[in-house]
């Protein structure tokens, strides 16, 4: 389900008074030529907690190109701590990476339960699927790994996002890529976590592009302007995350 | 003429193929590396094995008497480390852009943590000329050259305050543990995967093991009953791996450092089954050797040409990545990418060998 401004506005308008009041919220924007996000109204409970109890929001990143998904330029702290800090007033947040760039989603989920008893997250950003594509790894594998990840991380009162894969207009019809894709959404699904969309995203934005006779941004995703906007998809994700009620138990 | 083949040649033969097979993730002969029934892996064994070889450089004949000697040498070892390690980075940055603009596929200019060079050349290169930035599965040099760096440091301590080495090491290594504190990446924020404030602690191991004097000598005299001990914790830890029952790291007591499995920090549980694994596999080369002189020669020579046929392998193996993308994987596939990668590691140590002939004639 894709959320637009609208429906996210609505959520944080019902919000309960004394939260409006500590958060002094608005909801972060994304930049025109970011497209749309596809990502769905899921509650990110424990985050809301740290932020409902003045703690500090723990912001773990894992996976590959992690530090770039986190947004800005290398001298400044990075983009998506600056937004969500704007954006929500008296957030507090501190994003720590251990991004290892080549790892494959078995690798990272070992380590994954490292650095959660080392660092103590509310919330996870897992940057996940691409390698798997392109190492080929089993679909089967590959979603039974993520899933007894999130169940772990569940277990474990951790939030969880998923960054699900690029796009790119060359994969839309490479096999693997697209079944491990397919098997990404069938785990959010299932284990009702949230997922940026960044392929559907980018492949919006491609179209509009094409629509408009611009070029198609073919190197989406590696330029800044590309990193920039995945900040942008993620602030947005978390800012509504913090303030959706709570859904029903996901299907087992 | 290249030096007979040995235990240290062989073992280290065994680690550089180890590390081409695990570097090519998914691969199917990944499965049949023995990091699948060892909390320990290939790195751990590279490692010791060079502080070995450091160990047996420094205590040899013709290493240089003179101190300041020594030093040089050791030093010009980590710069001829340090230059392989730029050599092979550039290699794979030009691999995976050919490899980009061959398969049009920009996303391939993103594996391995190459993406900052792409997009911020400027500050990214003078990261990979400080070691502070590393491309993934390429960053085991690093650590090489920061621990050879310290070598004449170890050489040093070893000539004139040799009581003094190993527990200044294990020093390091605890404090590491329990504040804790590693080396930083930069320009992209994050850590070495190979944290050289713990890791030094295998290297110096491994030297002062392979030395006939102090505790080097006291394992050798009772390596029968170190062996008995050390059997049940490698059956042990095996089944804890192939079961993954390990626990839970969350629940584990603090410093948690000192008690859970991780690699980046040879974590003591890591450290100690390593250990264990080399006392009981060292059983095993006098009674195996004479019956596969093949496979014994074979090993040695990649083990007595290990720097270049390391740097080979890591180019390998993500050439092997990029083949496995290309073409979907299949086991026929996997087959060729092995075969053929592991028969241009023995061309390496060949011409290698032949080379240094050619030059002892000249």
């Amino acid at each position: 389900m894709r959320v637009g401004p609208v429906l996210a506005l609505a959520q944080l308008a019902s919000l309960s008074p004394a939260a409006r009041a500590q958060t002094d919220t608005q909801l972060p924007t994304i930049a025109k030529e970011c497209g749309e996000i596809a990502a769905a109204d899921t509650p990110l409970p424990h985050s809301a907690a740290a932020l409902r109890d003045r703690r500090q929001l723990r912001i773990l990143a894992i996976g590959a190109s992690s530090a770039s998904m986190l947004g800005g330029t290398r001298d400044t702290m990075p983009l998506l701590e600056q937004i969500l800090e704007r954006s929500i007033k008296g957030l507090d947040v501190e994003i720590i990476n251990r991004g290892v760039s080549g790892e494959l989603a078995s690798a990272a989920a070992e380590r994954l339960k490292i650095e959660v008893a080392l660092n103590h997250p509310d919330v996870i950003l897992w940057q996940v699927g691409t390698n798997d594509a392109f190492a080929q790894v089993p679909v089967e594998e590959f979603e039974s790994t993520v899933r007894e990840m999130l169940q772990w991380l569940r277990k474990h009162n951790v939030d969880a996002i998923l960054i699900g894969l690029h796009y790119m207009k060359q994969l839309a019809t490479h096999e693997h890529y697209q079944a491990i894709r397919a098997s990404l959404r069938r785990i959010v699904a299932a284990e009702g976590v949230l997922r940026i969309g960044r392929y559907e995203s980018t492949e919006i934005l491609a179209r509009t592009l094409r629509e408009e006779g611009h070029p198609e941004p073919s190197t989406f995703g590696l330029n800044e302007g590309g990193y920039n906007c995945m900040a942008q998809y993620l602030a947005r994700a978390i800012a509504v995350g913090l303030f959706a009620k709570p859904s029903p138990k996901p299907r087992p | 003429m290249p030096r007979q083949a040995n235990a240290v040649d062989f073992w280290r033969g065994f680690a550089l193929v180890s590390i081409f097979v695990n570097h090519i993730p998914g691969i199917w002969f990944e499965r049949l590396t023995h990091r699948n029934v060892s909390i320990s892996d290939s790195a751990e064994l590279f490692v010791f094995l060079a502080g070995w070889s450091l160990g047996l450089l420094v205590s040899s004949r013709s290493a240089a008497p003179n101190s300041a000697l020594l030093v040089f040498r050791l030093g010009g070892r980590a710069v001829t480390i340090y230059a392989a390690q730029i050599l092979i980075s550039s290699i794979a940055l030009a691999l995976l852009a050919s490899a980009a603009y061959a398969f049009d596929n920009p996303l391939i200019l993103e594996w391995h943590n190459a993406a900052a060079i792409f997009q911020e050349p400027a500050l990214t290169h003078i990261g990979l000329v400080l070691l502070s930035h590393h491309l993934g599965y390429f960053d085991i040099l690093p650590l090489y050259v920061v621990l050879m760096l310290t070598a004449p440091a170890i050489a040093m301590l070893d000539r004139f305050a040799r009581p003094a080495l190993l527990p200044l090491s294990f020093a390091l290594y605890f404090a590491a543990l329990m504040v804790p504190f590693t080396a930083r990446t930069w320009p992209v924020e994050g850590q070495w995967f190979f944290n050289p404030f713990t890791w030094q602690a295998l290297f110096v191991l491994g030297f002062v093991l392979s030395r006939n004097m102090g505790m080097g000598a006291i394992v050798r005299r009772h390596i029968d009953g170190i062996r008995i001990a050390a059997l049940p914790i490698v059956l042990v830890t095996a089944v804890m791996v192939v079961w993954n029952w390990f626990p839970d790291p969350t629940a584990l007591p603090e410093p948690k450092l000192l008690f859970l499995n991780g690699k980046s920090f040879l974590t003591p549980i890591r450290l100690l089954q390593f250990l264990a694994l080399i006392a009981v596999g060292s059983a095993m080369y006098r009674p195996v050797a004479p019956h596969v002189p093949w496979l014994t020669e074979f090993l040695s020579s990649l083990g007595r040409n290990s720097l270049n046929v390391f740097c080979v392998a890591s180019v390998l193996s993500l050439v092997g990545q990029i083949i496995r993308y290309r073409y979907a994987a299949s086991f026929m596939v996997d087959t060729v990418v092995v075969v053929v990668g592991i028969s241009l590691l023995w061309l390496t140590a060949t011409v290698s060998e032949w080379r240094e002939r050619q030059k002892s004639q000249s």
